[in-house]
């Protein structure tokens, strides 16, 4: 398999994302005058989680990546500008975290209250996306390309980053993530820190072995996020693991889209083109997979 | 005719390593558009395969690389790759229908699977397994016509066997058991989350019981990211599983076609069960 040319000639890259969702992914479940109890884990993200974790990255002078919904950011815009300002890239998650094919027709609104409100608040539009639940619809790539989003970080198919060309005048990096690497659905799980870092671990010396993407992605929330101080200090191990390893660099999304959009690679194709025929005649049976007991 | 499957003591344990391919199909046939988080088997004919080749190469050991028809259809190239690499293509349903069908749809679909396998490879498929352990009598019957040798999906046995579908003397075929709760990687990995390691340890230890007893492995992985096998970590634990196979005494590896003629040389080693 073709080494993917990282910069600098560095191994690897690593791409340190967060997936804010604080309120956002309560709202989900609930409404407003709920928000407390046990729909408080995401305000716990917010208060107790942000500055913990924007001090552990500043101790080991990473920049992240922040995807935040319009929402989230309209209730927690000192907290976004101060990420702004210390160097994290701020970054779109929909204007809330409703699923985006279930928009229909607002999608595109959505997708443009996001941006919008996100240079309100930041200063400057976000290059990048990333969908809330990982779920896009037939149009979201052209949707973003048009309202001049640089990249998506929502898909879960190749070891670098790619290009899209949503229409013959435009393109769209991808940014893709891993499941592996995301410590959502091991909390989720209920599954103990240690085991996520045995995990993490092992999935990064082999990524560094093959010079791959290594796009991990955490979030801030107190029950399947990655801030509580035992669950950062977790965390600490893994990354003076990762800091004994030579020429690793360090990379936002939007560093990783503006290398990928300057390689010159060709464009993938449309990726729902195969498939729009088949999908028009087939029912919907989603609820068949399998969910863990 | 004997009662119980009895390998030759010169085949000291016998090894069927399985490549559900597993891309695109996946998601498809459950009506979902494969974007996002449900892109993982775009992974597959892009990361997956190649790695997998690369690493089956290295060990030089045969494998079989079951394919879902609508997979083989948007992923050409790949599966003649998987072929010209000298590796078995069998078929795997065609949406990797995870649902039962009726009779009818299922004799259609079965056939349209072969259709487009034998037409993208110019042989005949020689085997199936089930893309989601179901499976029937008319199952059988189809696949026989078609002139499979094998099934490779019945949970039912340690060891080979002739599975009997009906009452004519060629209502046959061999059966090659699996085991898709430990002998593959999705429960481990989308289930407990099992970290690669222990992953590995598992299967050690799966391998250590059959070797001491039945000497029959069957090893079903996905080449998708995700719950598969095919980003580097996973793969590496199937990389070092091979090799700690191919340290035993006597293992050999074969594809399950391979096996399967076999099986048919030597049908008086075999078990035969009729299921009511």
């Amino acid at each position: 398999m073709k080494p993917y040319a990282w910069p600098g000639g560095a191994r690897c890259a690593v791409f340190v994302s967060v997936n804010f969702d604080a309120e956002a992914y309560d709202l989900l479940s609930t409404t407003e005058s709920w928000l407390f109890g046990r729909f408080s884990y995401g305000r716990y993200g917010v208060r107790a989680g942000l500055p913990r974790l924007t001090q552990f990255l500043q101790r080991r002078r990473i920049r992240a990546t922040v995807f935040v919904t319009a929402s989230d950011a309209e209730r927690h815009a000192q907290a976004i500008r101060a990420l702004s300002a210390a160097g994290h890239e701020i970054a779109a998650r929909g204007s809330d975290l409703k699923p985006l094919p279930s928009l229909g027709a607002g999608e595109g609104d959505a997708l443009r209250y996001a941006r919008d409100t996100l240079a309100a608040i930041a200063g400057s539009p976000p290059a990048g996306f990333r969908a809330p639940g990982g779920e896009l619809s037939a149009n979201t790539l052209r949707l973003l390309a048009e309202l001049g989003y640089q990249y998506d970080a929502s898909f879960q198919d190749a070891d670098y980053p790619y290009l899209f060309a949503p229409s013959d005048a435009t393109r769209l990096a991808e940014v893709p993530g891993m499941q592996a690497l995301d410590d959502a659905p091991v909390y989720s799980a209920r599954h103990t820190h240690a085991r996520l870092m045995k995990i993490w671990r092992e999935e990064f010396d082999a990524l560094y072995d093959a010079g791959c993407l290594v796009s991990l992605t955490l979030h801030l929330r107190g029950d399947m996020g990655s801030t509580r101080a035992a669950r950062i200090a977790a965390l600490d191990g893994l990354f003076s693991h990762i800091a004994s390893r030579p020429d690793v660099c360090f990379m936002t999304g939007a560093e990783l889209a503006a290398h990928a959009l300057a390689s010159g690679l060709a464009p993938e194709p449309d990726p729902m083109a195969l498939h729009q025929e088949t999908l028009a005649l087939t029912p919907y049976r989603g609820d068949l997979a399998v969910k863990p007991i | 005719m004997i009662t119980r499957t009895l390998l030759p003591a010169d085949l000291r344990c016998v090894v069927t390593l399985g490549i559900d391919f597993d891309g695109p199909s996946h998601e498809v046939g459950r009506g979902i558009a494969p974007l996002g988080i449900h892109s993982c088997g775009r992974y597959s004919a892009r990361c997956g395969i190649p790695r997998h080749l690369e690493m089956l190469a290295r060990h030089g050991v045969p494998c079989t690389f079951f394919v879902p028809g609508y997979d083989a259809r948007c992923h050409p190239d790949t599966v003649r790759a998987i072929d010209a690499a000298g590796f078995e293509v069998a078929a795997h349903g065609y949406l990797h229908e995870a649902w039962e069908l009726g009779e009818e749809e299922e004799s259609q679909l079965l056939r349209r699977t072969d259709d487009l396998l034998r037409e993208l490879l110019g042989k005949p498929v020689l085997g199936w397994r089930s893309p989601s352990g179901r499976k029937t009598q008319t199952t059988m019957r189809v696949l026989k016509s078609l002139g499979y040798l094998y099934d490779s999906s019945d949970k039912d046995y340690d060891l080979p066997y002739r599975l009997r579908f009906g009452r004519g003397a060629d209502d046959w075929m061999v059966e090659l058991p699996n085991n898709t709760y430990s002998l593959d990687d999705f429960p481990f990995y989308k289930f407990s989350y099992t970290p690669p390691s222990e992953v590995l340890a598992q299967w050690q230890s799966e391998f250590d019981a059959i070797y001491a007893s039945d000497r029959f492995f069957v090893l079903a992985v996905h080449p998708r990211s995700g719950w598969g096998s095919g980003t580097p970590a996973h793969t590496r634990v199937l990389d070092q599983f091979i090799g700690y196979m191919r340290s035993h005494d006597g293992v050999q590896f074969f594809s399950s076609g391979e096996f399967a003629r076999w099986c048919l040389d030597h049908p008086q080693h075999l078990e035969e069960v009729a299921i009511p």
